[in-house]
This record gives structure tokens, C-alpha cells and sequence, in this order.
């Protein structure tokens, strides 16, 4: 395996080249690097690449907002059936 | 409805649990995990005076303290949201769903992912998992394995493994890219290795760290950085090497490892392969902050403390009214720094919930938190105190815009 096909959101098997061509070509922030690549929006919720989408995107873009964590975190941050998530609200 | 929650049983939330129970405040402990002790339970190692600390010990005796003293335990729980309501702060689990008062964040850190080639085969793990497999289930992660990524971390960890009989090829750097940046770059690495090398037992690299401590010896030090690499209890560690790929059919077989120069790029041809069963990757820790951003907290990037942060003074309180936050979600620190952050965090919330006479404890004990912090023999960051005051600088600004906003 080359280094340019390696997997780096599994979820959404988005691959280490789509997320470095994304952000030479937009040079955009990391939530625009999710929302073109796909990387972050799997079941995980973004728990295992996260940090990565994060860094690809910093190191292209240059304009890290320091005051609000760049890719936004969504309830529920842990895996849960839709039975129990419904249930008493 | 309850008094105070606690989110994190590992060595913050437990000594906060204590606290709180011994000033008379009732306590509920939540955590995802199905025993108490969090981070403390992988713990294993000599302290600088010859003792050993044991965590598993650590968070039994605490544990069991707590349980004496009326905490209630919820294990095997995981908290997917929390939300402020009419004064009352809502935890939501999948069995039930909780109310407090008081809320405290111990949630700790996390590890950070650092990609190579064939890291999606079974037998990679980060090595935090290699950890807990090893210490608190007692299974081997495998026979022979390689640890990718150079820190204090990964360094106590293979020692650990060794303990446990596992060999430990080497410890080495992944490849240089846009995602492993500093991990990849040897003069960076040793620059880190560099402040915690009066705790190498190794005569060379206890010596060796006086001579660098200026650049120039230090890209010395990398240049002619031995090719088999410096011995830290038997185990190479290799900064002139990188993994380039972990191959195998079904699952890890081995690493390719290659030399690397001293701005970490690869030397073609200099590709050797190593037969393991298993590999780790450790790109350090960050602190795990989900909870505190989805309840509206305001952060801060500190790079000292490992990541965003969320706003919080020395009392370990946040903006919002009755969340509090103690140990490595604050920032990446030792278990005493964060047990000590705990019993603040209990104070003040025995506090808020109308116990009296307290103040004095509560500035102790923030003393406190400072002179564990300075006798610690490990700092996972080197400028942890910069990174410290950061954070109280911009919970400071915080407060005086929120002060103007409210006089306007």
C-alpha cells in the first residue's frame, strides 16, 4: 500500500490523497475539508480522524480559530440505538 | 435529582468523588468503563526513589474510600449528551438520564492517531490499548511488536510490555507527512526527549543531554545519531528510522523500516523489513473535551496542554454556571497533578452546594496542584506552566468582556 492510499477516515474510507488534494485545491478549513471529503461524517462521529482532518487542514490553510474547537462536536457522542435515544424526551 | 455528578472515574473524578463525600455533598460517579481508575489502572513503574507506583492499587484504595463514604457508582455507562435546564445540569446516558446541581468533567484525554501505510490491519493498536491489554486484562498484544511514535508515553509503555515478557523490537518515528509533521522529525522529537532524559537509566543519554542543549549540538546530535539506535532499558530507540509501511496478508506481519536523515526524509534503498505480530502507535494525548463543547463551553488552543481546552480558573470552575472540569481534559498532565486538580474540583463544588467555611482549603489545595506539578519528575509538555497561565489569561479576558457586555 502506498502512503497516498492509506485510509484515514475509516467510516467513510476517505483516503489520505482525496483529503491533501481537497486542501491544496481549496485551501479551506477543516469543517469545509469534512463537508467535501466526507471524512468525520461516519458512525463514529469523527471520534478516530478528527484530530487528523484537523492538522491536513491547518497545515494547508493557516487560519486556525484558537476560541471554538475547529470541527463542531454533535449529541450524541457516543454510539446509541434510536430506541434508547427517543426514549423520555 | 442529585447533588453533584461526576463524569470520569480515573484518578480526577475519584479524588473529587472523596472530596465531595467527605465535606457530606452526595456524589454519583458515571464511566464508560466497567471498573474504576480510568488512565491509573494501566500504570506501572519505578518512581525516581526506587519505589514502584502500581495504578491498579492507586484506584482500588481510592475506590474503595469512595464507596466507604456513600459515592454511588454507575459503571458500563456511557454519557452521549449533557444540556443546561432550568438551573439544573441533564446528563444523558443510554439506561437513564440524570439531573444535578453540579457537574464535573473528568473525562481525561485521548490518543491521537498518527496514519501509516497498512494501519487499518488487524494487530495495530494505539499504544494505550497495548497497555491496558497488558496491565488491566493480562493478555499479551502479541510476541514481537514495534512502537511507532517517540515519547514519555511510548517510552514508559514498552517498558511496561517488557515487564510483562513482550519484546519490543524498537521504538521508532512514522514517516515524515502532513499529518505526522513533528512525530516524524527527529531533531523535534529529541528536542522532547531531551527535558526528560535525567530519567534515562542510561549513562549515554543521561550524558549525552548535557552536551545538546544548544541547537547546533543538537542537529550534532541527530547527524551522528547512532545507526542502531540508543538503548533505553534493552529496547532500541531508533530517531534515524521511520516506519514507511506495516504489511501483511490478513494481518500485521511486520514493518518496513527505513533510514531516515536528520530532516526525517527518507533514504531510498535503505528499506529493511521487521517480522512482528503486532505494532503501536502513539502520537501522544489530547485532552477529551466532547462533553464540555457540546454543552456550550467557550475553549481555548493551547498547544502546552495538548489541545483545546475548555475555559476554567484554579477553582476548576467554567463559564457556565456549576460545570467544573479536573484533570487531563484540562490538559495533559501525571495522575497526581490530576488527583490534585480532583480535590479542588470537590471543594468548590462542596462549596457552591452551601458548605461553609472552605475558602482556605480551596486555596490550599490549588497550592497544592502547583507544587505536584512542579515535583512531578515527568512533564508530558516541557512549557506545561506557559500553557497554564494561557488558559487563566483567557478565562480572565473571558470574564471582562462578559463584565462590560453587562455594564453596557
Amino acid at each position: 500500500m502506498k502512503e497516498d492510499e492509506m485510509i484515514i477516515c475509516r467510516c467513510e474510507e476517505v483516503s489520505y490523497e482525496e483529503l491533501e488534494t481537497a486542501a491544496a485545491k481549496y485551501k479551506c478549513s477543516a469543517r469545509e475539508l469534512k463537508l467535501r471529503t466526507r471524512a468525520g461524517m461516519g458512525y463514529c462521529g469523527g471520534r478516530s480522524c478528527r484530530t487528523m482532518v484537523d492538522k491536513i487542514a491547518a497545515a494547508s490553510a493557516n487560519d486556525q480559530n484558537r476560541t471554538c474547537v475547529s470541527l463542531k462536536y454533535q449529541p450524541p457522542i457516543r454510539p446509541i440505538s434510536f430506541e434508547n435515544l427517543g426514549r423520555g424526551r | 435529582m442529585n447533588n453533584t455528578i461526576i463524569i470520569g472515574s480515573g484518578p480526577a473524578g475519584l479524588t473529587a468523588a472523596v472530596t465531595c463525600a467527605e465535606n457530606g455533598v452526595d456524589v454519583v460517579v458515571i464511566d464508560e468503563y466497567m471498573i474504576a481508575g480510568g488512565r491509573l489502572l494501566g500504570q506501572l513503574y519505578e518512581e525516581p526513589n526506587g519505589s514502584w507506583w502500581n495504578g491498579i492499587k492507586e484506584s482500588t484504595t481510592l475506590y474503595e474510600k469512595a464507596i466507604n463514604l456513600g459515592v454511588k457508582f454507575h459503571f458500563n455507562t456511557a454519557v452521549n449528551n449533557i444540556e443546561q435546564s432550568n438551573g439544573l445540569w441533564v446528563v444523558y446516558t443510554e439506561k437513564d438520564t440524570f439531573y444535578t446541581s453540579n457537574l464535573l468533567l473528568a473525562t481525561g484525554a485521548a490518543e491521537s492517531p498518527v496514519p501509516v501505510p497498512g494501519w487499518t490491519l488487524p494487530g495495530v493498536m494505539s499504544v494505550g490499548a497495548a497497555q491496558v491489554m497488558t496491565n488491566v486484562q493480562r493478555v499479551k498484544p502479541g510476541e514481537r511488536g514495534v512502537i511507532i511514535g517517540v515519547n514519555v508515553l511510548s517510552a514508559v509503555i514498552a517498558m511496561e510490555l517488557q515487564l510483562a515478557g513482550v519484546e519490543i523490537a524498537c521504538l521508532t518515528l512514522p514517516k515524515r507527512n502532513r499529518i505526522t509533521m513533528k512525530a516524524g522529525d527527529p531533531r523535534k522529537v529529541l528536542d522532547s526527549l531531551l527535558h526528560v532524559s535525567h530519567m534515562a537509566p542510561s549513562p549515554f543519554v543521561r550524558y549525552g543531554s548535557k552536551l545538546m542543549k544548544n541547537d547546533f549540538m543538537k542537529k550534532l546530535g541527530v547527524n551522528f545519531y547512532p545507526k542502531k539506535g540508543v538503548k533505553m532499558w534493552d529496547i532500541p530507540i531508533q530517531l534515524r528510522k521511520a516506519v514507511t509501511k506495516i504489511y501483511g496478508e490478513d494481518e500485521v506481519e511486520g514493518v518496513t523500516l527505513a533510514t531516515i536523515n536528520a530532516d526525517g526524509e527518507v533514504v531510498s534503498g535503505s528499506e529493511e523489513h521487521i517480522p512482528v505480530d503486532f505494532v503501536c502507535i502513539a502520537g501522544g494525548l489530547y485532552p477529551l473535551a466532547e462533553l464540555a463543547a457540546v454543552a456550550g463551553c467557550p475553549f481555548y488552543l493551547v498547544e502546552e496542554l495538548g489541545g483545546y481546552v475548555p475555559l476554567h480558573n484554579e477553582r476548576m470552575e467554567t463559564p457556565l454556571e456549576g460545570l467544573y472540569v479536573a484533570g487531563n481534559i484540562t490538559g495533559i498532565e501525571g495522575a497526581k497533578v490530576a488527583a490534585a486538580q480532583g480535590t479542588t474540583a470537590g471543594l468548590s463544588m462542596a462549596h457552591r452546594s452551601g458548605i461553609k467555611g472552605l475558602d482556605n482549603t480551596i486555596n490550599d489545595s490549588i497550592k497544592m496542584t502547583e507544587q505536584t506539578r512542579n515535583s512531578a519528575p515527568i512533564q508530558f509538555h516541557p512549557e506545561i506552566e506557559v500553557g497554564r497561565k494561557k488558559i487563566l489569561q483567557q478565562w480572565e479576558a473571558y470574564q471582562s468582556t462578559k463584565r462590560e457586555s453587562i455594564c453596557y
